[in-house]
């Protein structure tokens, strides 16, 4: 009987193409729309953590609050507080250094270009993918002798030197007021997609080096902050609560003086704002569903009128209210899952045409797509429900007896 | 009785569709109908009693006003009597709710209308399986029986064709056809030649003198004398009142020989 | 002749109740989504326009950059610097301070209620508004003399004195370390909208107070900012670009390297995120309203099958195809512009109801308003163009026929 039901609703809706089309539509556009949406944030979201796992989940930045109102020279990081983190949390911390950074112009015969420094320490490889294509990284004994040694990208190696092999060169810079000269140890190469370099900005005229860290501590020997890299991601939480802890007893303060951004709550902040965003401008584009449901309602009646002879005749042979009320139920909401599927292709298809565009992986998940497949059916059987009670209701008599 | 027939259809079916428990196959008892148009009550059938039996073929005449399409509805379960007894297989459907009449059209009654009442866009087969659609058949044993019943009333190569590529009296034969679809014991028709020529008019009176005489009870609504006196028994209306009842003896059906239709024939088999 | 269409036009409206009013139901709902959204962006720009103007629309702040890398002790402020500023600038600087702020537990007997203190100077009153109703506002003697007396709001005199006039009352709190005796000397009221307590915080519990800003820069004479009030609104970016490289001049620094930031400045950020959030999703809205508009079309098609025979009849009495297609066009734009004007009233309505149950004053704009109307006409006729045309175009003799 369902089969039947289903039969009669296709010829029905084959019957009048247009407006059976027109019907569709605007359950297309509906769902069509959210899944944009949805999926647009899913996508983002998606990209987002790429781009956290990129710079690594684990990182973690701690310093005293912003909020503290009474600063002391102690609440400032020295070498010592960093060797003594290291002592006593070892093997749990897989990097550490003094997040230390300074830009300043870098100059090589007559090429003048500014340059970021990044102060890091020798084992940096093993928390942050380099991809080294010429000579070597920095070295223990660079870091301890603070040796004037830098390692650069092919990027700013071309940009400084005019040729990506650039070991062994050297250029002159000013760090901290010194004047010094300065000499490539090692090129890498950066990959980065290019929403990643719009994100952080694709360096095309500047120039970046990674540093000894203990050369940017060099004047004052104090610093702002400490970052650190957790070997265990499901252990970092409890890590930090104990580095934090121990840096406040050592600075006689209390612990929650001390902020610890970490990149894994950044990113849970990130994902919840998209989340949320989607969630609400998903639901403004569910109106136009509302609306499309209303117009499934409205040419259902105009369709319950046009037959009612037809319901008639059903009604004379035996059929039950029920049996009439099945049949139009099953006609909008086959009219409406259709629609939601050609929404769901069209929706998810601009989506990862668009992706494919700014070269990302778009992400459209099965459970949405079923959602909103399913979602379209039951706008249909909600806003069939009138229509077809109009048409199980009426009266045989009247009803063979309309023109 | 209700929660039987709001279930399934495969269910077992009530009492009163499963035994055939009286010779008279229609009684009414003192039967009235009153129309309610507001300002003014009609009275449409004013205590009618009569009976007709299992078997019978009979024709209910009158002019337009004599309560005869009144009586229709009422017989053909589409409308309730206002006060009195409608005895239907030796059930009284008087007081019974829309759903169970609905059952009772489908079991019971076979309908044929002036205007043929065929679903348009639908073909002669589907038109023919409806009633077994609403009686829950399976596809197999409904689609079977339609192409017995097109063929037994001459259209067995014309099963795919849509209303709209048939001829009246085609068109009239394939709803005597889907009257018949589920055996009912009452073929009720209704003006059934109203909207035919001379010829087609016969041929479907023909048609219905050879269900007659297969055991089929025949009960045609006209008002033309000629249709009446293929029946043998004639009821007269007029006023909503039985006028006169009296038997009839019908006319020869004509041999096949002059059938219009003679490139198919009519083959009026046996089930 | 317009008159004539428009009254067939409403008569067949009126003719198929349900179905026009369904047909109207999804441009109400399109028109009025669009309308809620755009005025509560526009109410939220004036709830913020509010609030910049009452915290002051010509306050500045100037900070030396978070930018900068090598910050040195001549960064800071010093008093007598600003009042070189002063001199300078007198005429266009109407109040200039330290933004000195500091919070500290107040202790009145038994009682210890958290205290946030503004150090101001004793023409803060010419600036922002307070409504002082007892005792006096601080004056010059006690911000010259650097007198330990405090002006404060009747909640937090409340909180902590157990009464609202607490002129002459002393409480006991530690400011930069020193443990000193405060007297009130004044008590203010302070108003504001529920929004303006959203957003600011509302103070039930703990205590505000104003001192005079000589106290707040005792221990250390160093000013990590200035706050000041420009004079005029309309001059202000300009004096505040003057100020900026007064300042790098006397430090010896570059103007970019110093951070100024105004209340109009931030009041135009919120502006113009706002105004193009609420376009943004605005549009998304507006998807429903192009549902609807497939709507009206489809229902359009409908009436034209229905009343060919009228056609028919129509045109067999002389009517020319245009007359055939302006009678349908009037009656798509009559009900698309009705839907329009029902849903302004929906969006209008819904809005300020909500406005009103949060004690806000809601903006609804007249041209937004306008601009509703027009388009949702715009897209009864766009809608309206293909049934119409459909419906002229038909062959009077097969639409005469026509059953």
């Amino acid at each position: 009987m369902l089969w039947e039901n289903m039969l009669m609703a296709f010829s029905a809706i084959r019957v009048n193409k247009m407006r059976s089309f027109l019907t569709m539509l605007g359950i297309i556009i509906g769902i069509g729309s959210v899944i944009s949406i949805v999926s647009i944030g899913d996508t983002m979201k998606s990209v987002f953590e790429g781009l956290y796992r990129e710079i690594g989940v684990t990182q973690a930045y701690l310093m005293i609050g912003y909020w503290v109102d009474d600063r002391r020279q102690s609440d400032f990081f020295t070498l010592d507080d960093m060797a003594r983190i290291k002592e006593l949390f070892g093997d749990e911390i897989a990097y550490m250094d003094s997040n230390a950074y300074a830009s300043a112009d870098a100059l090589y015969g007559r090429n003048k270009v500014k340059f970021s420094f990044d102060g890091i320490d020798y084992n940096y490889p093993d928390v942050q993918k380099i991809n080294l294509v010429h000579g070597r990284f920095l070295n223990e004994g660079d870091i301890l002798g603070r040796r004037k040694n830098v390692v650069m990208d092919t990027v700013s190696a071309q940009n400084l030197f005019g040729e990506e092999n650039a070991v062994g060169k050297t250029f002159r810079t000013t760090l901290y007021g010194n004047v010094d000269e300065y000499t490539v140890v090692g090129i890498y190469r950066k990959e980065i997609s290019p929403f990643q370099a719009m994100m952080m900005g694709a360096n095309e005229e500047g120039g970046e080096a990674y540093v000894p860290y203990t050369l940017l501590t060099w004047p004052n020997d104090y610093f702002y902050a400490v970052r650190l890299f957790a070997a265990d991601e499901a252990q970092m939480d409890e890590l930090y609560q104990n580095i934090k802890i121990f840096v406040a007893k050592s600075k006689g303060r209390k612990p929650e003086d001390f902020r610890m951004n970490t990149v894994q709550d950044e990113m849970g902040s990130v994902n919840g704002m998209l989340g949320g965003m989607a969630m609400a401008v998903g639901g403004i584009a569910a109106i136009s569903l509302l609306v499309g449901g209303i117009g499934i309602m409205n040419i259902m009646l105009v369709s319950v009128t046009e037959r009612t002879r037809e319901i008639g005749i059903r009604k004379s042979l035996g059929a039950r209210t029920k049996d009439i009320m099945i049949q139009f139920l099953t006609e909008s909401a086959i009219i409406s899952a259709c629609g939601g599927m050609i929404g769901t292709l069209l929706g998810g298809g601009l989506v990862m045409i668009g992706g494919s565009m700014m070269g990302i992986t778009a992400v459209i998940r099965p459970g949405v797509v079923a959602l909103a497949v399913g979602f379209s059916a039951v706008v249909g059987l909600f806003f069939g429900i009138y229509p077809a009670s109009k048409a199980a209701k009426k009266d045989p008599i009247e009803a063979l007896r309309y023109e | 009785m209700k929660s039987i027939l709001g279930g399934l259809g495969r269910k077992k079916l009530p009492d009163y569709i499963t035994d055939n428990i009286s010779e008279d196959l229609i009684r009414l008892e003192d039967l009235v109908k009153v129309y309610d148009t507001g300002a003014l009550k009609v009275l449409g059938l004013k205590r009618i009693n009569l009976t007709i039996h299992r078997g019978e073929f009979v024709a209910i005449m009158g002019q337009s006003g004599s309560g005869k399409s009144t009586l229709m509805n009422i017989l053909g379960c589409l409308d309730r009597p206002s006060m009195g007894h409608y005895y239907l297989d030796g059930v009284d459907v008087a007081a019974m709710d829309s759903d169970e009449l609905s059952l009772i059209r489908n079991r019971k009654i076979g309908f044929v209308f002036q205007s043929f009442n065929l679903i348009s866009r639908t073909s002669a087969l589907k038109n023919v399986e409806l009633p077994m659609t609403y009686a829950r058949k399976n596809k197999k044993l409904r689609e079977e029986r339609a192409r017995q019943l097109l063929a037994r009333v001459g259209l067995g190569k014309r099963a795919e064709h849509m209303p709209n590529e048939l001829s009246g009296g085609q068109r009239q034969r394939v709803a005597i056809a889907r009257a018949l679809a589920n055996e009912p014991p009452l073929l009720l028709a209704d003006e059934p030649t109203g909207n035919l020529d001379t010829a087609a008019s016969v041929e479907i009176m023909e048609l219905f003198s050879q269900l007659h005489k297969e055991g089929t009870t025949v009960v045609v609504v006209t008002h033309e004398e000629e249709i009446a006196a293929f029946t043998e028994r004639i009821i007269r209306f007029r006023d909503g009142e039985v006028l006169s009842d009296s038997p009839n003896v019908p006319r020869e059906p004509r041999g096949r020989d002059s059938a219009p239709d003679a490139e198919e024939g009519i083959e009026l088999r046996d089930t | 002749m317009l008159i004539e269409n428009m009254l067939m036009a409403f008569s067949s409206i009126r003719a198929n109740k349900m179905r026009s009013f369904l047909t109207m139901l999804g441009i109400i709902i399109g028109i009025g989504s669009v309308i809620s959204i755009v005025s509560v962006g526009d109410t939220m720009k004036g709830l913020f326009e509010e609030l910049y103007r009452n915290i002051g629309i010509t306050q500045a702040y100037i900070a030396i950059g978070y930018w900068v890398d090598d910050w040195r002790e001549s960064d800071y402020f010093s008093l007598e610097e600003m009042e070189r500023i002063k001199e300078i600038f007198g005429d266009e600087i109407t109040y200039i301070d330290t933004d000195a702020q500091t919070s500290a537990d107040a202790y009145c007997a038994r009682t210890t209620v958290q205290f946030n203190y503004t150090g101001i100077d004793y023409n803060y009153q010419e600036v922002q508004p307070i409504n002082l109703i007892y005792g006096r506002f601080l004056n010059e003697g006690d911000v010259l003399g650097r007198r330990k007396n405090v002006v404060m709001d009747t909640v937090s005199a409340m909180n902590l004195f157990g009464v609202e006039n607490a002129v002459g009352k002393t409480f006991r709190t530690t400011i930069y370390g020193t443990t000193d005796d405060y007297t009130v000397v004044g008590i203010y009221r302070k108003e504001m909208n529920p929004f303006q307590a959203m957003m600011m915080g509302a103070n039930t519990e703990g205590g505000e107070a104003f001192l005079p800003y000589t106290i707040l820069s005792w221990p250390n004479d160093f000013i990590y900012d200035l706050r000041f009030f420009c004079r005029d609104e309309e001059t202000m970016d300009e004096l505040c670009a003057n100020i900026k490289s007064y300042v790098a001049r006397s430090k010896d620094r570059q103007p970019e390297d110093f951070q100024m930031v105004t209340a109009k400045e931030q009041m135009g950020q919120w502006n113009s995120m706002l105004g193009g959030l609420s376009m943004a999703v605005g549009g998304i809205a507006a998807i429903s309203l192009l549902v609807g508009g497939i709507g009206i079309m489809n229902i359009m098609l409908v009436s034209v099958t229905e009343r060919t025979r009228e056609i028919g009849i129509r045109k067999s009495l002389g009517a020319k195809t245009r007359d055939i297609m302006v009678q349908f066009l009037t009656e798509s734009a009559i009900l698309s512009a009705c839907g329009g004007i029902l849903g302004i009233l929906l969006g209008g309505g819904l809005v300020t109801a909500g406005g009103m149950l949060m004690g806000v004053q809601t903006v609804i704009r007249p041209e937004v308003v306008v601009l509703a109307v027009g388009f949702s006409a715009v897209v009864g006729v766009f809608f309206g163009l293909y049934p119409a045309s459909k419906a002229a175009k038909k062959d009077p003799i097969e639409a005469l026929r026509y059953e």
